[in-house]
């Protein structure tokens, strides 16, 4: 896989990879890196960041660190599982449209622009709203079928272009079904532009998942980043000085979604090379504005 | 002139998307749906009161159909219903008090963001690899990616509750009268800076690369090069070449993002306590006064397409070949 290979060689991809792993692995390994339990009262309410409590306790006594580790879990489930389904649905309806033309893209095409237009966060509060105490797994499938549009758009368009290219023509003439063509000659070529809606859905369902939760939304029997950004601004944990309960969540959401970011803006680079900045590019202006002065 | 009549049959149909939303998610819930709509009510509103609220919502002795219409029709003459929470009043006077609130915050936030970050996005492109460029880049990173939650409890935390330099709440000091004096003016200009500066921090980066992508794309075209064989001055070809026409795609992707703009700023609202739709919203949810949560979607939807349709008027201004079509 030379996109991988790539990857690797990319620093902003290296150190967004590098993070996005430690949060992986410490959500894996959550219960051995902690002896408290996340739901239950290990300690004085509100007590501050110490040794015995890393991250300090929150209005009900329970061990912030400890939340905010088997938190990660439900937030990187969410993330990835929404992610994904929004990334199939998106890739698949955008390569259909894209190739078979006519009044199927015209249908697509048509309920794609209009789920552009009507706005995200108003749509999902108000499903979430009659849906009541949305459960992880429940925001997770509202964000999937409510946010693929993108997506559609997205790989429509590039599709178009491929279509027109000599191996995808040839394919048809040697009678190869259409399915089969979208399939292996269509999608291998769109990865870097998947990879992308993927990662970027990702986040999405992340901001997503904790905007919900925060807005009373969630499940509050959850453990997850959103439903802690939710107790503690209940608790007015900034107003009483306990801000540990309210930025532990905080940064963590920062840094997941900075790390998938990172990796993001990496494959765009990669994708497309005239966005690089620094290496090879900087050698090439350099040499073919030499004595021209900056650009 | 055509393409701005299928626009608005486009928008037509979308804002109809929405209704019909609306008029469904009650029916398909598990449940009597009237029960759902209305029953944070309790047994507070008299049976006449409840009577004229269903039949705004199409709750009718009816085949589904007929419902349909009768709810297409409230909708269409602006009858969005009543608040429960609040009962006698009208979603639509409730909702277009704060709507006040957060188109002027929405505006002034995105106005100042694609400026700077437009700006910000030229001489990112102009100076590529430079330290700026890295800069442009690390702040559009941060913006696409750190949730308005996040940033705005930061914001917070750090200029409301830590410096102390601007209030935690309300769009101006509750002790003042409301009205066209200095004082009632430098209130809400003052309470309204860490909602503004929240906005802003997370909408330049996304306006900036946009921009800066999209000049780079264009460096390499051959007028950009006949401009610098003319001798052009750097200056002028930035301006007068690249970034006019690099500007085009990014007005297209300001359209898209007003949907995201409008949500951030629900959340800052939230966050600030400041009375706009956001916040009305958020008070609505822990209430669950459905008429409020619905109504607020149909606006929303509105807010957004009219928006959208400035978007497309001005597009028809920068791109000539659109005027001709």
């Amino acid at each position: 896989m030379p996109l991988i290979r790539q990857l690797l060689h990319n620093k902003k991809a290296l150190v967004g990879l590098t993070i996005l792993t430690l949060i992986v692995l410490i959500a894996i390994f959550a219960p051995l890196l902690t002896e408290y339990s996340p739901v239950r009262r290990v300690g004085r309410p509100h007590q501050p960041p110490s040794w015995e409590h890393w991250l300090g306790t929150t209005r009900l006594g329970h061990d912030v660190f400890s939340r905010l580790i088997h938190g990660a879990r439900v937030s990187l489930a969410v993330g990835f599982g929404a992610g994904l389904l929004i990334t199939v649905i998106g890739t698949i309806l955008g390569i259909i449209a894209g190739y078979k033309g006519g009044w199927i893209d015209e249908v697509i095409n048509f309920f794609t622009n209009m789920v552009l237009v009507i706005p995200n966060l108003p749509l999902l509060l108000v499903l979430a709203a009659f849906i009541g105490q949305a459960s992880p797994l429940v925001i997770a499938i509202i964000l999937g079928l409510t946010s693929w549009a993108w997506g559609v758009r997205v790989t429509r368009s590039e599709t178009l272009s491929i279509r027109q290219r000599d191996y995808v023509k040839s394919a048809e003439m040697l009678g190869e079904p259409s399915w089969r063509i979208m399939a292996f000659e269509i999608f291998p070529n769109l990865i870097s532009i998947v990879g992308i809606n993927f990662i970027g859905s990702v986040i999405f369902a992340v901001i997503a998942e904790a905007t919900l939760e925060f807005l009373g939304l969630g499940d509050p029997n959850t453990v997850s980043w959103g439903i802690m950004l939710y107790n503690a601004q209940n608790a007015s944990a900034l107003s009483v000085g306990a801000w540990w309960d309210l930025l532990s969540p905080c940064l963590a959401l920062a840094l997941l979604g900075l790390s998938l970011a990172l990796i993001n803006f990496a494959i765009d680079e990669i994708a497309n090379p005239r966005l690089r900045t620094g290496g090879m590019l900087n050698r090439w202006t350099r040499l073919v504005h030499a004595g021209e002065g900056k650009l | 002139m055509a393409f701005l009549l299928r626009r608005l049959a486009f928008y037509l149909a979308a804002f109809l998307a929405a209704a019909t939303i609306n008029f469904f998610l009650p029916r398909i819930m598990p449940g009597d749906p009237i029960q759902i709509m209305f029953a944070s009510a309790g047994s507070e509103l008299s049976l006449e009161n409840l009577n004229a609220l269903k039949l705004t919502f199409g709750f009718i002795d009816a085949p589904l159909h007929e419902q349909y219409f009768s709810y297409l029709k409230s909708v269409f003459t602006g009858d969005l219903g009543r608040s429960i929470k609040y009962f006698p009043l009208p979603v639509t006077e409730l909702l277009g008090r704060a709507l006040v609130w957060t188109l002027g915050l929405v505006g002034i936030a995105t106005l100042l963001s694609f400026t700077l970050g437009t700006f910000m996005g030229v001489m990112a492109a102009w100076r590529r690899g430079t330290r700026f460029d890295s800069i442009v880049s690390l702040s559009a990173i941060f913006s696409s990616s750190v949730p308005a939650v996040v940033i705005s409890l930061i914001v917070l935390f750090v200029f409301g509750y830590t410096l102390r330099w601007f209030p935690n709440g309300y769009a101006a000091d509750p002790m003042l009268d409301p009205g066209f004096t200095w004082d009632y003016i430098r209130s809400v200009l003052y309470h309204g800076t860490l909602p503004l500066l929240t906005l802003v921090i997370a909408l330049s980066g996304g306006f900036a690369v946009t921009m800066r992508n999209n000049m780079i794309n264009l460096l390499g075209e051959d007028y950009i090069v006949m401009g610098r064989a003319k001798g052009l001055s750097d200056k002028n070809v930035m301006l007068w070449y690249a970034a006019r026409n690099a500007l085009l795609p990014t007005v297209s992707s300001l359209a898209i993002a007003i949907g995201t703009i409008l949500s951030g700023s629900l959340i800052i609202e939230v966050v600030f306590n400041y009375p706009g739709l956001g916040n009305t919203l958020y008070q609505a949810i822990l209430a669950r006064d459905y008429p409020v949560i619905q109504g607020q979607l149909l606006i929303m939807t509105a807010a957004m397409l009219v928006s959208n349709f400035v978007v497309d008027l001005s597009y028809v201004l920068l791109d000539p070949r659109l005027k001709k079509a």
